[in-house]
């Protein structure tokens, strides 16, 4: 099973944060700088994978990761995942973002934190993958927002904000 | 859905330069939130936009202690934007535990049952994240509902299947999955590929722990693939980069790993040729890396299944070649899994041949920049070591450790320790490596790593010479290193003897070598250093002013364990005769453990809520015990009434212990290497007296509940015990008194040993008990497997005053002794394991009444249950004068059994009810004819 996904900038500034198993809020905080600190020492041209450390749970848990532009996408997960499996959801979850938001940059997960919870709901259901068809995602997503406009939520029209590097630059790494 | 406010606020926060500011601009918030939620009064968008503040300050890792009641007022809304972040805030806020969740429950059932499907998701997905027991209780049935309803539309169907698999990993006993077992089942052939993958992924957790229900799962998952792969049946929409739902693909390779290989074979065709496909697949050249991550994904784990298959089929051959071409692949991610995955075939594979061909490349791997990498490499050379090429890997290993990384030191250490002690060919080999090892990893050498080493010299006569030469080698060197010195001190007290007349290993020169390192040891060595001190005194009588001075000084110091040893050792010391001195150093006995506890060490156990491993790293034998029990695990379903782990408790020739028998050698040796006690089988058998002495069941039934007490006794003799137990491992020290004023002359004592119940004497009970004294025997035990006969213990002597007396009486060993209570189980975690083990045959269940006239004292039941070493967990009934208790019964060979208990006793009919449930019908059948019979009668 997925155990936590966590997004955070180069600085080690949490962007998302989603835990599957209940833990405090202070051993979250630890476990993304934990991560952060282990994370951000790797070179581009080493693996996606590490071994998680005690405080992650030893062994039998992974750290699987990509770096695209500014933010650090991770997922933390037990043996019974492929890895690689992981790396392509990573993706999934990274294009979708960028569909549903257009050329999605960091600050669009920052002033839309909400929406990034929602798509991610939507690919991850209690630490299980649940969709990984991206068309699936993104129809469903347009769904969700037909619903808001209809409840009356204001639309925000075009939601991008592009002032910082965009994530679709990276997609080749 | 745009909220000024809560922009504004965002755009704020990220104003804050430095953290302070950060902390003060968040405080104002919290406060002028905590305002306006305390004056009420707020409209839906406030709340909305109110909780979306307190959420994005939870994101950035701040406590948000307030604010969940607002959080359920939204859930409740009628308009779908707050409903959505309320959905939100509880998913993220809300504890599984937190009384709160109760206020959700009815708001989340009505979404389950709304007409609007996204409103069934949203209440999905809330139970799938929050998930506590209420929620399970009470919505699991409309869980179920949404998932097998012919009418529920897929994006429901899938959201479903998940939230079940998380109610059932949190709470099996809630939810009925073999009742479901047909139903879900067949959901694994729905077309859309959304749904089969969430249902295979249920049907997996499932499986996993009702494999016979469940075993339809296997054909369906094969289907699946054959749909995938050779009719190519799948919607467009879920190709990934040229490859078809590779996750469809991993889960269902993986659910068939979760199964014995089938006997068929005609499925067995199927699948290789189903993996012949997949490996054909991969030799196209990919387009990019997310084309080739698919493409290896599917590999890898078809790979995996080929080896669970068939470790020396067709398709393992292919892929040990392509494996050993991936572990020289350019990509890092491509050589880590190459590794990883020829790690599991050498923990499988009957031949290691296509392994070690690669070993110049897999020791390189130990040189790869990247450390995740590096753990792969270091994890296979473990697995493929095997006696041809141990000698290369250990040293490999030993020149690596030097510059390891700090984190992986303590592991390697640990498995370079294994590797040294299983393929040790010669003594001076062993003994060169191991202190080697302790040499050059200093700090990072686990005590069990030396204390190990201590074992295997004390139990191999052959290694000790060369041992105590080669430690004292190192202590002289100038370097310290406080592990080396603890072997050195322990080993030169116990076989120092060995080398003293060798040239610059006299007592002396050993002392001095040991003492020099004295001062800069930590208190806990410099106490055992003492006790090689007084061992020193005991063989090189000639060196013992130079000791006695250490212990005068020592008597004075501040650390109480170190002044009482020195005094203790002083004293023993400078009696007027040796005697004491001798008895108290005598040689120590051979180590009776069997399992090294440095397997133990690196074997951690797992989480609970996720999934079982399909292999462990390691050799060819730790994978197989895990092959075997799953296989026990389904047929034992098959065959029922054949107890499959019970051995008889066959009679061995008895340990028969007199004035000057040597003791029987019981134990397989730890290396492999011949074992140094000499077997000599006593002739002078007692003449059998097979009825046991009248008298002697009191001391029996009562000591099975007690440490120490007095076992039996009669006119002329008294017999006290003590006893401790740890693990399938126990200690009896009996102490024969002599009553009368007469010496017993001829005194012999000899104890039942069997296979089951290996009882071994390390030194002879004296030959004499002298007039109103007492002798004292030492009894080592070993649980091999579940018995049900207690040992019998045969005395005889002669005396004077009484003329040859045989007595017969049995020792108050039970399967209870053998059993570690477990106290911390929350209901939960109890119930759900009481269910897992289920009903007969595995429960045995017995309702009988109360012998006492008095009636039943829950007092003294609870006294007994905690005599056998059940563990009594309270508030786990609701009934508080049931019982309810949990323990696990250490079997040694046979394995660790979980135990179970519940007593629901009657107060008014003077009856009780007992249950017991283990994963073994024998265990628990004799648990429960021990309780039967001391509730009948001691309650």
């Amino acid at each position: 099973m997925i155990k936590s996904i966590m997004i955070f900038n180069n600085h080690g500034k949490p962007r998302l944060s989603k835990f599957y198993q209940q833990i405090d809020i202070a051993t979250q905080q630890a476990l993304i700088e934990e991560i952060f600190s282990l994370v951000s020492k790797r070179p581009d041209t080493v693996c996606n994978f590490l071994e998680g450390s005690k405080l992650l749970g030893g062994k039998d848990t992974r750290v699987i990761y990509r770096h695209y532009a500014t933010l650090y996408f991770v997922f933390v997960v037990d043996e019974s995942e492929s890895e690689l499996g992981i790396l392509d959801l990573i993706q999934v979850f990274v294009e979708s973002l960028d569909r549903c938001f257009e050329n999605v940059c960091e600050l669009d997960l920052i002033f839309h934190f909400e929406e990034v919870h929602h798509i991610l709901t939507e690919i991850v259901q209690g630490g299980m993958v649940l969709e990984t068809n991206m068309s699936e995602i993104v129809t469903a997503i347009g769904e969700l927002n037909k619903m808001k406009k209809k409840s009356g939520a204001i639309s925000a029209g075009s939601l991008s904000l592009k002032a910082s590097e965009t994530l679709r630059s990276s997609f080749r790494h | 859905m745009s909220m000024r406010g809560l922009t504004v606020f965002i755009a704020d926060i990220r104003n804050c330069r430095v953290r302070e500011l950060e902390e003060k601009r968040i405080n104002k918030e919290m406060a002028n939130i905590r305002s306006k939620f305390k004056e009420g009064n707020l409209n839906g968008y406030q709340k909305k936009k109110y909780v979306c503040k307190l959420l994005y300050m939870y994101i950035l890792g701040w406590d948000i202690d307030f604010g969940h009641m607002e959080a359920v007022n939204l859930i409740a809304s009628t308009k779908y934007s707050e409903k959505q972040i309320g959905y939100l805030a509880v998913t993220l806020l809300f504890h599984e535990n937190s009384d709160l969740v109760r206020l959700v429950v009815n708001s989340i059932k009505k979404d389950l049952d709304d007409m609007n499907e996204i409103y069934n998701c949203l209440a999905l997905h809330a139970i799938a994240n929050i998930g506590g027991r209420e929620m399970a209780e009470t919505l699991a049935l409309d869980v179920h509902r949404l998932l097998i309803s012919p009418t529920s539309r897929s994006f429901v169907q899938k959201k479903a299947a998940l939230t079940m698999l998380r109610l059932f990993r949190k709470h099996p006993d809630v939810i009925p999955a073999t009742d479901w077992a047909d139903r879900v089942i067949a959901l694994m052939d729905e077309y859309d590929l959304g749904v089969a993958l969430s249902v295979t992924t249920l049907v997996m957790a499932f499986a996993q722990t009702f494999p016979e229900e469940y075993k339809g799962c296997y054909v369906k998952a094969l289907q699946r693939l054959k749909r995938i792969l050779i009719d190519r049946d799948f919607s467009l929409d879920y190709i990934y980069y040229k490859v078809p739902t590779p996750w469809l693909q991993v889960k269902c390779l993986r659910l068939l790993q979760y199964y014995p290989p089938p006997e068929d074979a005609a499925v067995r065709n199927e699948i290789n040729e189903l993996l012949q496909v997949i490996v054909n697949n991969s030799q196209d050249t990919p387009k990019n890396v997310q084309h080739n991550n698919a493409q290896n994904a599917v590999l890898f784990e078809a790979i995996n299944l080929a080896i669970h298959l068939d470790s020396n089929s067709q398709i393992c051959m292919q892929a040990a070649v392509l494996l050993g071409r991936f572990i020289s692949s350019k990509e890092t991610n491509v050589r880590y899994l190459g590794l990883e995955t020829m790690a599991h075939l050498a923990a499988c594979a009957d031949s290691l041949e296509p392994i070690k061909k690669h070993q110049e490349t897999i020791i390189m791997s130990l040189r790869d920049k990247d450390i995740s990498v590096r753990r792969r490499g270091l994890d296979l050379l473990y697995s493929m070591c095997d006696t041809s090429n141990s000698k290369v890997i250990i040293s490999e290993l030993l020149r690596y450790l030097q510059i390891a990384d700090y984190t992986l030191r303590e592991e390697m250490v640990l498995k370079i320790a294994i590797l040294t002690e299983k393929f040790a060919t010669a003594y001076s080999w062993y003994v060169d490596i191991i202190l080697q090892l302790i040499s050059t990893a200093g700090d990072h050498v686990g005590e069990e790593v030396w204390f190990r080493v201590v074992q295997i010299v004390t139990n191999n006569e052959d290694l000790q010479e060369y041992a105590a030469k080669t430690v004292l080698n190192y202590l002289r060197s100038p370097q310290y290193n406080e592990t080396m010195i603890k072997v050195g001190g322990y080993i030169l007290g116990e076989f120092g003897h060995l080398i003293a007349n060798s040239s610059g290993c006299s007592p002396i020169e050993q002392f001095t070598a040991v003492h020099s390192k004295f001062s800069l040891c930590s208190l806990q060595t410099r106490a055992l250093l003492l006790t090689t001190y007084v061992k020193f005194v005991n063989l090189f009588p000639e060196i013992k002013s130079q000791v006695l001075t250490v212990f005068n000084q020592y008597r004075h110091v501040l650390d109480s364990e170190l002044q009482q040893r020195a005094c203790e050792y002083m004293a023993i010391s400078t009696l007027p005769t040796d005697d004491m001195l001798q008895t108290v150093c005598e040689e120590m006995p051979p180590f009776p453990e069997r399992e090294s506890t440095l397997v133990i060490k690196l074997n951690q156990k797992q989480g609970d809520t996720e999934d079982k491993r399909v292999w462990v790293i390691g050799g060819k034998e730790a994978n197989l015990e895990r092959r075997e029990s799953m296989k026990a695990r389904m047929s034992s379903i098959d065959s029922i009434s054949t107890p499959t782990s019970f051995t008889a408790p066959e009679p061995r020739p008895a340990t028969t212990t007199n004035g000057n028998s040597h003791m029987m050698s019981a134990e397989p040796d730890l290396l492999g290497l011949d074992d140094l006690s000499i077997s000599t089988p006593n002739n002078v058998q007692l003449s059998s007296n097979d009825v046991p002495t009248p008298g002697f069941e009191p001391g029996y039934h009562k000591l099975q509940r007690a440490a120490e007490g007095v076992l039996f006794e009669d006119m002329h003799l008294q017999i006290g015990l003590k006893s401790e137990y740890h693990g399938h491992l126990g200690r009896l020290a009996l102490y024969f008194g002599n009553k009368t004023g007469a010496t017993l002359q001829n005194f012999t004592t000899q104890i039942d040993s069997t296979e089951a119940l290996t009882v071994i004497s390390p030194t002879p009970v004296a030959n004499v008990v002298e007039a109103r004294s007492q002798v004292q025997q030492l009894l080592n035990i070993e649980c091999n497997e579940f018995f049900r006969e207690s040992p019998g213990l045969r005395i005889s002597y002669t005396s004077q005053a009484t003329g040859p007396q045989r007595l017969f009486i049995k020792l108050p060993v039970v399967l209870t002794k053998f059993m570690e209570p477990i106290q911390s189980m929350d209901g939960n975690s109890f119930f759900q394991r009481w269910k897992q083990i289920g009903g007969a045959p595995r429960e045995s269940q017995v309702v009988f009444k109360s012998g006492s006239q008095s009636g039943i004292s829950i007092e003294s039941v609870r006294n007994i249950l905690d005599g056998y070493r059940f563990g009594l967990l309270d508030d786990v009934d609701p009934n508080p004068s049931n019982f309810v208790g949990a323990g696990v019964v250490h079997g040694g060979k046979a394995g660790k059994v979980g135990a179970l208990l519940r007593l629901e006793p009657n107060m008014e009919q003077h009856m009780y009810r007992l249950t017991v449930r283990t994963t073994s019908e024998i265990v628990s059948e004799e648990l429960r004819i021990i309780l039967e019979r001391s509730l009948t009668y001691d309650a």
